[in-house]
């Protein structure tokens, strides 16, 4: 079965093609289109989504010797994410759905990470423990199958990526925080300052707020002006906080693995790139004899192979969506089951 | 809540009864802009003034720029902090936001952004004091 993905949630555009479980092309806009399109355009934009969509489509069906026609099931993400983006990528799936008269699914965001493990060669086994660490949201989920997902913990106000983002800003570091501030970790001393780790009443919880403001706090303690901390100190700052935000994800991890029945355990999403982070779940998993599947770079963020896989499992499962389907911006309160 | 308002809370729990207090008086198709340093309690002012509307899944919307909340009312939260222009603002479809009279506009690092800003609408800034405690002042602008 050839199945197109289409991704446009954020800031990337997105576009792949899968033959059964093999990734013929996935193709990310920042990457392969960065300056292909004339013009100045905003990074953060619909009219950027609007413009590259199609090239990108066309290019990923070149890049896998096929024809439109050839494709049997058609995806994309309907949210959660900015409207006027997703918009852009479900509206021209739809059309083309319509056009093509082929079936449609529209995917969660969401699912697409929590299943991005199985692009891998080597795929997770349920029941799987599966942490989704990114820019807007931090999830701990406990997998049964493609169909059975219930959520553990969620972050009660900052996502992970972005208490990096803000850490990084504060350490005049720049955007995105992620990869600066791990640089940044491998020349500090992790142990210099010991920053807090919440404490939550739902044991599988996060919260970053208060790590931010105690890293706020700590710089405005010891230095008076941001400009005059030595590099020294801010890889040393990095280095702590990255810890502290390690340990957090790492806590909850493990009382789960305690606490449920788990075959293996997967670290998805954008700040899965983090070095750190892969090693330390690693190293957990090895502790507990669990499969660990970490997806390699290129799948860890918004990409549309993972969307073009988890509507391919809805499809089998029997699903199919309507050419109604609507975008949503939040996952809501209650989207996963939560017991 | 007369306008302009000061008020210094000495923790969170302090800014929760101020965020219910504002909450009372919120109405529909106001904009109101919070201004304060990173760590300042911007989202947490939003997530308590929401709780009073029965919403408990305010959390930050730095990263996704736009958080939609509905219940009892229809809230937009937003965060200018990871934009970089204006253009990148309409082209997310600020003006259908704005043109919402049915919902409020909540704006963290509004400032950032300021050309954006609709001459009508409500600005809160907070100044981190010692420790736990915080400055709120309210200042209306028509």
């Amino acid at each position: 079965m050839i199945v197109l993905g289409i991704e446009s949630s954020c800031d990337e555009t997105s576009a792949a093609i899968l033959s059964g479980n093999n990734i013929l092309s996935n193709l990310i806009s920042s990457q392969d289109f960065h300056a292909d399109y004339g013009g100045v355009v905003p990074e953060l934009s619909s009219r950027a989504h609007l413009q590259i969509i199609k090239p990108l489509v066309d290019k990923a069906l070149k890049e896998s010797n096929l024809n439109c026609a050839d494709i049997d099931l058609i995806t994309a993400t309907a949210g959660p994410g900015l409207i006027g983006a997703l918009l852009v990528g479900l509206t021209y799936a739809k059309g083309l759905a319509f056009s093509l008269n082929k079936p449609f699914i529209a995917v969660n965001h969401i699912e697409g990470h929590i299943f991005s493990g199985f692009l891998m060669e080597d795929k997770p086994e349920f029941p799987l423990l599966t942490l989704v660490v990114s820019g807007g949201h931090t999830l701990l989920l406990y997998v049964k199958s493609f169909m059975e997902i219930q959520q553990l913990g969620t972050t009660v106000d900052d996502a992970t990526g972005e208490a990096f983002d803000k850490v990084s800003k504060m350490l005049s570091f720049g955007y995105p925080g992620g990869p600066k501030i791990q640089n940044a970790s491998k020349i500090g001393d992790e142990d210099k300052i010991k920053f807090p780790v919440a404490v939550l009443k739902k044991p599988y919880n996060f919260s970053f707020s208060g790590l931010k403001t105690s890293v706020l706090r700590y710089i405005q303690k010891n230095f008076s002006n941001v400009n005059d901390i030595p590099e020294k100190e801010k890889n040393d700052i990095a280095a702590s906080f990255q810890k502290a935000v390690v340990i957090a994800l790492m806590q909850n991890t493990e009382r789960a693995l305690h606490n449920y029945d788990v075959k293996s355990i997967s670290l998805v999403g954008g700040v899965a790139a983090n070095a750190k982070l892969r090693n330390e779940i690693t190293i957990l998993s090895k502790k507990y004899g669990k499969k660990i599947i970490i997806p390699s770079l290129e799948f860890c963020g918004d990409n549309a192979a993972m969307i073009a896989l988890r509507g391919k499992s809805l499809f089998e499962s029997g699903r199919q969506d309507s050419l109604n389907a609507k975008p949503y911006p939040s996952l809501g309160e209650n989207y996963f089951h939560t017991s | 809540m007369k306008l302009p308002y000061a008020v210094t809370v000495n923790d969170e729990k302090g800014t929760e009864e101020l965020a219910i207090k504002f909450a009372k008086e919120l109405q529909n198709g106001q904009v109101i802009i919070l201004n304060g340093n990173l760590g300042s309690g911007k989202t947490f002012f939003i997530k308590k003034v929401m709780k009073h509307f029965g919403i408990n899944y305010v959390n930050s919307p730095s990263f996704a720029i736009v958080n939609e909340y509905e219940s009892k009312i229809k809230a937009y939260h937003f965060d200018f902090y990871r934009l970089m222009n204006m253009d990148e603002l309409f082209d997310i479809g600020w003006q259908d936001y704005l043109n919402d009279a049915d919902a409020v506009i909540f704006i963290e690092w509004g400032e950032l952004i300021n050309e954006a800003l609709p001459k009508e609408r409500l600005e809160i800034f907070i100044t981190i004091l010692e420790g736990t405690m915080r400055k709120f002042e309210f200042i209306k602008y028509e």
